[in-house]
């Protein structure tokens, strides 16, 4: 490869920023982003109150536990537009003819989403500070179970990202997302297992989808204390997967 | 700076550039002209990397498309064919974000802006969103991105589409001071256009590069007939191929 057409790190994460940097402007820059994170702060922190309310114990598994149904609904709202909306108005061609590489757009355009995603996770430290205030908390299960809540949202939005990247209908994006969201978090429901099972029990679908598909067992992990590796590998090793899918789906758009 | 050299592009059985070869040199500005779906904006695509030639080779300023695509994307300047912008960002941060996408920061982005502002004469529209300026405008938007880096080959889809009169011949100009040092290619349906602000017109139509003329040897075969130079012009297309005679007459009124 020759010199000019190098690209070094420090050019790398240049490009990079500066398609992060255009992607949070313009979910800031209307009240999209704002409408995002109020919704979605209000509706968990109060389903999550009444449960706590109810069940009167200072941890915060409740809300660990209700954050993936809400997160495979919420963040597919945050990446349907990111690579759909560039080829529906044509704004791709005009991108990648930057001297950008797929990689560069793709992780600029995750960066901005996982910055959304942070903002979701922030709207919940009252709900720590309350904890704190009324009980005693332990903190290793709060850490644990927020890292595991960053994991998890992160590779719903870089599947998210990639099923953008395939379509140039934003709702189409949003509910194949929501979809695939929605099958990760229900393969891991007890009663989705056991019929699961049923339909075929010489094959054990449920069994097999739980152990090999469904974010459950890994995302429990963290919400209990654990942070195991296989946890840490699940979800670091499919958002790598949709992340990479996503570049190799710009690229090929091109030809 | 431009080489294209045996180049088709294919779509299954239909050919949008069909072994097309051309040179284009420094301080050249070359005019493409053909009717729509002549292959045009299929071959600009191609020399800025966009899409991969089928066949042939394609060279920007000795960088080939294929291998060194990031080398030819720094290399020049692309106004898209449709022109698409973010039209939900403000003009200023819409340049600014292209500057930097393209390694330019600080005082030389700073300076660079400033350039492109008061060449494109964007300064009415700099704290506008890109949808609430009107077509001009947003031509200029497209032209001064492109221009941003200052870029050695300049190549332009249609940049005079959605321009008054009075834009045109200003954009005339602006071109015209942009030729030194640089290739500028452009295209265009209009024959005028491309005769008034040319060094050379190439021909384009089916996906047939059909001629590579000098503008001069245009003006003296049409002064040598005592016709003008749009006559000459669909002549030699006329002798190319027949069918493309209709589509430029209506280019040509």
């Amino acid at each position: 490869m020759s010199v000019a057409n190098r690209l070094s790190s420090g050019q790398f994460l240049a490009g990079v920023r500066a398609v992060a940097a255009r992607e949070v402007g313009a979910a800031f820059d209307g009240a999209i982003a704002y409408v995002y994170v109020i919704a979605f702060v209000v509706l968990s922190n109060s389903i999550f109150m009444n449960d706590f309310f109810l069940s009167g114990r200072a941890e915060m598994r409740g809300y660990f536990e209700l954050m993936p149904l809400l997160l495979a609904f919420f963040l597919p709202a945050v990446t349907m537009r990111l690579l759909a909306e560039e080829r529906r108005q044509r704004t791709l061609e005009m991108l990648l003819t930057l001297p950008l590489v797929p990689l560069q757009v793709v992780l600029g355009k995750y960066a901005a989403a996982l910055l959304l995603l942070l903002l979701f996770m922030a709207g919940s430290l009252p709900v720590v500070v309350m904890l704190c205030v009324l009980g005693d908390p332990d903190p290793g299960l709060i850490v644990s179970g927020y890292l595991g809540l960053f994991l998890l949202g992160a590779m719903f939005l870089a599947f998210g990202l990639f099923l953008s990247s395939l379509v140039q209908d934003q709702i189409v994006a949003f509910v194949t997302s929501t979809l695939l969201g929605f099958a990760f978090v229900l393969t891991g429901n007890d009663r989705v297992v056991a019929v699961l099972d049923g339909l075929w029990p010489a094959a054990g679908l449920g069994t097999l989808l739980y152990e090999g598909f469904s974010i459950a067992p890994h995302y429990q992990a963290f919400v209990g204390g654990v942070v195991s590796l296989p946890a840490l590998l699940y979800f670091g090793l499919f958002s790598a997967l949709f992340l990479w899918l996503c570049a190799l789906v710009l690229q090929r758009h091109r030809a | 700076m431009i080489e294209v050299d045996h180049v088709s592009k294919h779509y299954g059985a239909v050919r949008a550039v069909d072994d097309v070869s051309c040179r284009l040199g420094a301080g050249e500005i070359v005019g493409f002209l053909g009717p729509n779906g002549a292959g045009k904006s299929t071959l600009l695509k191609m020399m800025c990397t966009w899409l991969p030639p089928t066949a042939g080779r394609i060279t920007v300023d000795g960088h080939d498309t294929v291998r060194e695509p990031l080398a030819v994307r720094r290399t020049l300047g692309y106004l898209t064919e449709h022109n698409a912008l973010y039209d939900g960002m403000r003009v200023d941060r819409f340049l600014r974000f292209c500057g930097r996408t393209r390694g330019l920061s600080g005082s030389r982005l700073a300076e660079r802006l400033d350039w492109a502002v008061q060449a494109c004469t964007l300064q009415p529209v700099l704290g506008k969103r890109v949808h609430q300026c009107s077509k001009g405008f947003r031509q200029r938007i497209g032209v001064a991105a492109a221009l941003l880096h200052d870029p050695k080959v300049i190549l332009l889809d249609e940049p005079t589409h959605g321009l008054d009169p009075l834009q045109v011949v200003a954009f005339r100009d602006f071109i015209r001071g942009l030729r030194p040092g640089r290739a500028i290619l452009f295209s265009s349906h209009i024959l005028n256009e491309v005769v008034t602000i040319s060094d050379r017109v190439l021909m384009m139509n089916n996906g047939m590069l059909l001629a590579d003329v000098p503008v001069p040897e245009l003006q003296q075969r049409a002064a040598e007939r005592g016709t003008d130079v749009e006559r000459v012009i669909l002549d030699i297309v006329t002798a190319a191929t027949p069918e493309p005679v209709a589509a430029l007459a209506g280019a040509a009124r």
